[in-house]
């Protein structure tokens, strides 16, 4: 009963934080409709009107090469023309010749202060809005990959031989090819995958977004003690048990409510099919988030404040993401990285749900809850063994 | 209602609490008092039943804390030294849920949060979130928190520090008033004329080791004059710290930072011509002299030599 009380206030304050809706709720709803959406056009039913877009970048450098590429792909159906000089730049637009300017100043994806500047012409605010998702998306991506391999970097100490441009443009080639393999999966999509892409990323997101909540629910333990209310509760007459089951059903609690916006909103505001039947997108969601509330445990057993709960989670989600398919599809994987995704219990609820949105029979489901399941009970298991002893 | 007997613990190999051992009776206003790291917070904690410890017994109630866990938590509200409130949740809200964990039905606490609210004086301020709060209001909240469960024993850890005497007043007056109306109340703090108001009973600890305790009255009978004379001289000398230490009434000489000397004197008797006399002699000018009278404060400087607040 006190569990719940604590997991309903947890959830509750979760809800407040701006930042949070931001991040859990907003973010994947956006970038499905991104992802998917410039997927879609390329399908052949493409719904986004010819644009034509102006750009110059006075000296450019490899980020800012490898966006201009990004944005002239033909899935996009963008049409780039490369100014020679503001001034050029200027003139197309108030001849409308262009129907968005792009402005990239020379740092840009370098330097956090140096932003892109969008020109919009009139009457075509929805393009410019658009391009205004890429850009910010495309910069956010190889930011946060960008950091995250700086700091992985940092730890084996080897950054000495490499300065931060150059991990930038490393970085830029990478980002493009992983552009191109998209490319591919979607001129050429395997055999017996039926989703469309919309579907493929509502589902990988999904299971990458709630995700995070592996690492709110361990911020929030360590929150906990920080502000001292933990010593308080416990000073109550309520039980460490009770205390640790309110947090991991917190974390539920608020995983579901991310989930089910998540889910409504795709399906009508995107139009997304999930499938003929709700019964088991429930099921495995159900225990996709046990699993998930399994390991906010973990990071919250293993890791000594919010800070580090924050860097490990952000980058485990991140490695997870990536091993499970929600970034790119597991079927343009290696053999061996396949394997390996079995490990991550994003890549059972993605398939999961995939298959789900194709229509499956309940009997292929008990396997990935059965793994989920077991994911979640082992991660319970190993943090409240620790959690009991750093408490009491 | 509260009984500690050779109560000690230790962190590793460190010992904290040397063995404490008091009573408080129901009903009545209980202080503790001692310095920085003395172990006031430590020992609160142990009472609580939020750390177990290393040996002796505490009973609530004749019931042994760690056996009987739940019973001895419910009796007891706390107010710990730090804020201890969900900053993001409204004041309200906050009460709502402490009082819940005391045990409280979702409609006795919401009843019992407005009536908090009323007696420490936030009831305006209900739905403002903490974190909007100044570091008085804050306070306030902290201690409703502990009273939602309208608790026998109310054991306060520093309450009033850092606010405004506004604020430390509203707080002063309110614990008094519960204590008048039964509450067992066990008051921790820096702050001598805080105690020397609320408390009838009072306890020193220094270095996890009880020093001095009983009433006030007991107190200050041990004292028997035990007023400080504070001088602050140009220079000292270690030849008229000798010579001081020789008057006639003094029962001991502290020199403390910048060239000052307190000089605790045994008895009622003056000697503050014969100080004055001396340092002439001995060419010292003195630049100021207060004589203290006997308080908590100087009963502590002259158990332990050094000073309650540093
Ligand atoms: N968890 C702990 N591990 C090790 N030492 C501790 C721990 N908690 C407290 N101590 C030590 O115990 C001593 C007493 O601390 P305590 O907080 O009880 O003092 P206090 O009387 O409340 O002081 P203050 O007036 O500053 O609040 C300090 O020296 C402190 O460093
Ligand atoms: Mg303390």
């Amino acid at each position: 009963m006190k569990s719940l009380l604590i997991a309903v206030k947890d959830a509750k304050t979760h809800l407040k934080d701006r930042k949070a809706i931001l991040m859990m709720i907003l973010m994947p709803i956006l970038l499905t409709v991104i992802l998917g959406s410039a997927l879609k056009g390329m399908m052949g039913g493409g719904r986004m009107p010819e644009t034509i877009l102006g750009v110059y970048t006075p000296e450019g450098n490899a980020m800012t090469a490898s966006i201009v590429q990004t944005l002239g792909d033909d899935a996009l159906v963008i049409t780039v023309e490369q100014a020679k000089s503001e001034k050029q730049l200027m003139e197309w637009i108030e001849d409308r010749e262009v129907h968005i300017g792009l402005l990239l100043p020379d740092g840009w994806g370098i330097d956090a202060k140096e932003r892109a500047v969008i020109l919009p012409v009139s009457g075509q605010e929805t393009g410019a809005a658009i391009i205004r998702q890429l850009i910010e998306t495309y910069a956010q991506m190889s930011h946060a990959i960008t950091n995250s391999t700086i700091s992985i970097m940092t730890e084996a100490a080897v950054l000495s031989s490499k300065d931060r441009t150059a991990i930038q443009s490393e970085l830029a080639a990478s980002l493009e090819k992983v552009v191109n393999e998209q490319r591919n999966y979607v001129n050429e999509p395997p055999e017996e995958e039926s989703v469309s892409s919309m579907q493929y990323y509502a589902a990988a997101m999904a299971a990458m977004f709630l995700l995070f909540n592996a690492m709110a629910g361990g911020k929030s333990f360590h929150q906990e003690r920080r502000s001292e209310t933990l010593s308080r509760l416990l000073m109550t007459p309520t039980t460490v048990h009770s205390v640790l089951a309110g947090k991991f059903i917190g974390t539920i609690l608020f995983a579901w409510i991310q989930f089910l916006i998540f889910m409504v909103a795709t399906r009508f505001l995107l139009n997304v099919d999930w499938g003929s039947s709700i019964m088991q997108i429930l099921f495995i969601t159900f225990f996709y988030i046990f699993s998930v509330a399994g390991l906010a445990m973990v990071v919250a057993a293993f890791t000594s404040n919010e800070k580090m709960a924050d860097v490990v989670g952000t980058m485990g989600v991140q490695v997870l993401a990536l091993l499970g398919g929600s970034m790119l599809p597991l079927s343009l994987f290696p053999e061996i990285m396949r394997k390996m995704a079995m490990a991550t219990p994003n890549s059972w609820a993605l398939t999961s749900f995939t298959s789900i949105m194709t229509g499956t029979p309940w009997s292929t489901l008990w396997l990935p809850a059965m793994v989920l399941f077991g994911i979640g009970v082992t991660s319970i298991f190993i943090s409240s063994l620790r959690l009991r002893r750093r408490i009491a | 209602m509260l009984t500690l007997s050779n109560v000690k613990k230790g962190f590793g190999a460190h010992e904290i609490i040397k063995g404490i051992s008091f009573q408080v009776e129901k009903g009545e206003s209980f202080g503790l008092l001692g310095p920085n790291g003395a172990g006031k917070s430590t020992l609160i904690s142990m009472i609580c039943g939020l750390l177990p410890y290393g040996a002796g017994e505490i009973l609530i109630n004749g019931k042994l804390v760690g056996r009987h866990l739940k019973e001895t938590k419910q009796i007891i509200g706390v107010v710990p030294q730090d804020i201890a409130l969900y900053p993001t949740m409204s004041a309200l809200d906050n009460l709502i849920f402490w009082g819940r964990m005391y045990g409280l039905s979702g409609n006795t606490a919401k009843t019992r949060a407005k009536e908090v609210l009323e007696e420490v004086g936030l009831t305006e301020r209900a739905k403002g979130r903490i974190e909007t709060f100044s570091g008085g209001m804050k306070r306030r909240i902290n201690i409703g928190a502990a009273l939602m469960h309208e608790p026998q024993l109310l054991i306060m850890d520093e309450p009033t520090v850092g606010i405004d005497p506004q604020s430390r007043n509203h707080i002063l007056e309110t614990v008094k008033t519960l204590n008048e109306q039964g509450m067992t109340v066990i008051y921790t703090s820096h702050y001598m004329e805080e105690v020397e108001y609320l408390c009838k009973r009072i306890a020193i600890i220094d270095d996890g080791k009880l020093i001095v305790s009983g009433t006030q009255r007991d107190l200050s009978n041990r004292l028997a004059g035990g007023r400080v004379l504070k001088l602050t001289v140009d220079s000292l000398r270690p030849s008229f710290i000798e010579q001081l230490k020789q008057l006639n009434g003094v029962e001991k000489v502290i020199v403390q930072p910048a060239e000052e000397i307190d000089v605790h004197l045994q008895s009622e008797m003056e000697i503050v011509s014969d100080v004055i006399l001396l340092a002439s002699r001995s060419g010292i000018a003195i630049h100021n002299m207060q004589l203290k009278e006997a308080n908590l404060e100087t009963l502590f400087l002259q158990l332990t030599g050094r000073s309650l607040r540093e």
